[in-house]
């Protein structure tokens, strides 16, 4: 069996390109990584290097310039925009640096917000969202607003959201980039317990070399490859 | 899509000063919009109403402002498939230091009751304003707004005739809301034998007069029949429907159809403008939230019904406010006071309805434009703006 069968995400051959007032920026070029089930995977490098693009193309929210996306066995280039929505919906789940919790839903509304797009009836929804509440430890706070909640809980509302719809991969973009030390602390136990009991594939993209540590593995990004890294020279150098 | 409703309902009341000033802007247009329209739908509600009595008005060919000699009356009773006839003579007094004139008409008190049997008024008052020469018969709705009762004295004085009135009220008129109750009806001898005494030369002139026929099918005949009867005359005449009849009287007023159309059009572009202007805002203040709801798996069309459905609930709500309250408004306050002449104003359940369906569409049609833009935001872009 081929390596990228096995693996949640294959990316084959990917560059991507921007175009900036007419000048053309290299982000990827010719990138060829897989990611296996169950891996917990930290994505590092300095701004620039191409991490939230390589995050944006495993969400399908971004096309590569040549090369393809598979994720979950999904060529991505195969769908259409509304068909990466409905794809997005059924198969990932997103944590934000930022949370991005909506203000006006409790958190237990927050979480059935992904389930508003399946077939789940109201009753069933509540339940996959408590369910997906008692995971991160906030089953007690289902029904307190953002504003009520503090940093760390509302990450982890944040990814019990993302968990709700029972996703075969988490996409994190600096999950904890606003966080204290210790909820910072909280949310990485966190992704590591979804990790190791659930099997859940995770990409993190972080600057912070503790976080990256509790991945499994470290990817470096150096202008668009990926390039061996010593991760405690990259602490010492923060 | 109504599994989003409760989210549209929160991002609806999630900037309440915003959602609650667009709503009153909404509602106090479309109160007046509402307002204006009943004066129509009324007039023609109560056109349609008295089509079941068959009647017939006649006037001068040149209009109001001409002649119809009294003795025109007689000759239309005598016509065949008439069944009743009265004359109808404004009179334009002036009550008091009143300076709005109310509808005073002198009438022939013997048949005025038959030819319009949906204005009742009790027998023995019939009686009673039939016997006395100088007896009146007054709308409920009048006789409420000025405070009169059986027995009152109403002094008019003349304004475009040159004597005065000395009345008495003898009977108050009732019906159905679709009848004018703002009207006084006196005898149309009691003016005349006035303006005889006067020496007036606008003695003699009936004004209009209104007719009952016998049935429908005698209507378009007799219309011929008196137009014909009269064609070589001094003052010929035209027979008109009360429908014709409000129509060529609205027309002295210039075309109020057209004016209280072009001010209701112009009334909803404003809140189209303002309605949009309220949602495009709500877009800009939204922009990570709706890359959230992009990332996250939501579609174009989800965004696009999200944000239609708040455009069409706050329309809704102010339709509600302004529409409803407008007909509740009309139902349980007596506006004849504040607006004479207008006391039988009231909102139809179709206008209000109506009312609120356009609120709702001015809601709809607002939230195009933003909404497309909030479904078609580019993900990366307010992503960026996220992360």
């Amino acid at each position: 069996m081929s390596e990228h069968a096995d693996a949640v995400v294959a990316l084959l051959n990917v560059s991507k390109e921007f175009m900036r007032d007419k000048i053309r920026i290299p982000v990827l070029s010719n990138t060829t990584l897989h990611i296996p089930r169950g891996d917990f995977v930290a994505v590092m490098g300095p701004s620039g290097s191409g991490k939230s693009t390589l995050l944006n193309l495993c969400a399908g929210l971004d096309r590569p310039t040549t090369g393809e996306v598979i994720v979950n066995g999904q060529n991505l280039g195969d769908l259409s925009e509304a068909g990466l929505s409905r794809w997005r919906s059924e198969n990932l789940g997103f944590i934000f640096q930022s949370y991005n919790l909506m203000p006006v839903l409790t958190a237990q509304e927050n979480v059935e917000l992904p389930l508003l797009l399946t077939p789940l009836r109201r009753a069933e929804r509540r339940k996959h969202a408590a369910a997906a509440l008692a995971i991160v430890g906030l089953e007690d706070r289902a029904d307190h607003y953002p504003r009520q909640l503090s940093g760390g809980q509302e990450q982890r509302v944040a990814i019990a959201r993302a968990l709700a719809n029972d996703p075969v991969l988490l996409l994190a973009d600096e999950p904890t980039g606003n966080l204290d030390a210790a909820s910072a602390q909280d949310v990485l136990d966190l992704l590591v317990q979804l990790n190791d009991h659930y099997g859940t594939t995770i990409i993190m993209v972080t600057h912070d070399p503790k976080a990256a540590r509790r991945a499994k593995r470290l990817l470096h990004l150096e202008k668009g490859d990926f390039v061996q890294a010593d991760i405690d020279a990259l602490e010492a150098a923060r | 899509m109504i599994k989003f409703l409760p989210l549209v309902v929160r991002n609806v009341a999630r900037n309440k000063i915003r959602s609650l000033f667009t709503c009153l802007s909404i509602a106090v247009s479309l109160f007046l919009v509402v307002m204006l329209y009943s004066f129509l739908t009324v007039q023609d509600e109560m056109t349609v109403a008295s089509r079941v009595y068959n009647r017939l008005i006649v006037m001068n060919v040149q209009g109001l402002a001409g002649n119809v000699p009294i003795a025109y009356v007689d000759r239309i009773r005598k016509l065949d498939g008439v069944r009743s006839a009265t004359s109808f003579s404004w009179f334009g007094g002036k009550y008091r230091d009143e300076k709005i004139v109310f509808g005073q008409f002198g009438v022939d008190p013997q048949s005025v009751a038959d030819v319009y049997e949906d204005y009742v008024v009790p027998p023995d008052q019939l009686q009673a304003f039939q016997a006395d020469r100088t007896g009146c018969v007054v709308g409920a709705l009048l006789a409420k707004n000025k405070g009169w009762s059986i027995g009152d004295k109403v002094p008019l004085k003349g304004d475009i005739y040159p004597v005065n009135l000395e009345l008495t009220v003898r009977g108050i008129y009732d019906g159905s809301s679709s009848i004018d109750r703002e009207m006084l009806w006196f005898h149309f001898d009691y003016l005349d034998e006035s303006l005889k005494a006067a020496r007036s030369t606008m003695a003699g002139n009936a004004g209009i007069v209104v007719l009952r026929a016998k049935s429908a099918e005698a209507m378009n005949r007799l219309t011929e029949d008196i137009e014909l009867a009269f064609a070589s005359s001094d003052a010929p005449v035209k027979a008109l429907t009360e429908k014709q009849f409000q129509a060529e009287f609205m027309s002295y007023m210039g075309d109020v159809r057209a004016f209280i159309r072009y001010t209701s059009i112009a009334i909803v572009i404003a809140l189209l403008c303002v309605a949009a202007n309220t949602m495009a805002m709500a877009l800009r203040e939204r922009t990570r939230e709706i890359a959230l709801f992009k990332a996250i798996g939501f579609s174009q069309a989800n965004v696009l019904s999200l944000f239609l459905g708040e455009a069409v609930v706050i329309g809704a709500l102010g339709g509600v406010v302004g529409c409803l309250g407008a007909k509740l408004l009309f139902a349980t306050v007596d506006f004849s006071k504040m607006l004479p002449g207008l006391g039988w104003l009231y909102v139809p359940w179709s206008t209000a309805l109506a009312g609120v369906a356009l609120a709702a569409s001015i809601g709809l049609v607002s939230g195009v434009v933003p909404a497309w833009r909030a479904a078609h935001l580019s993900v990366l872009e307010g992503l960026r703006k996220v992360v």
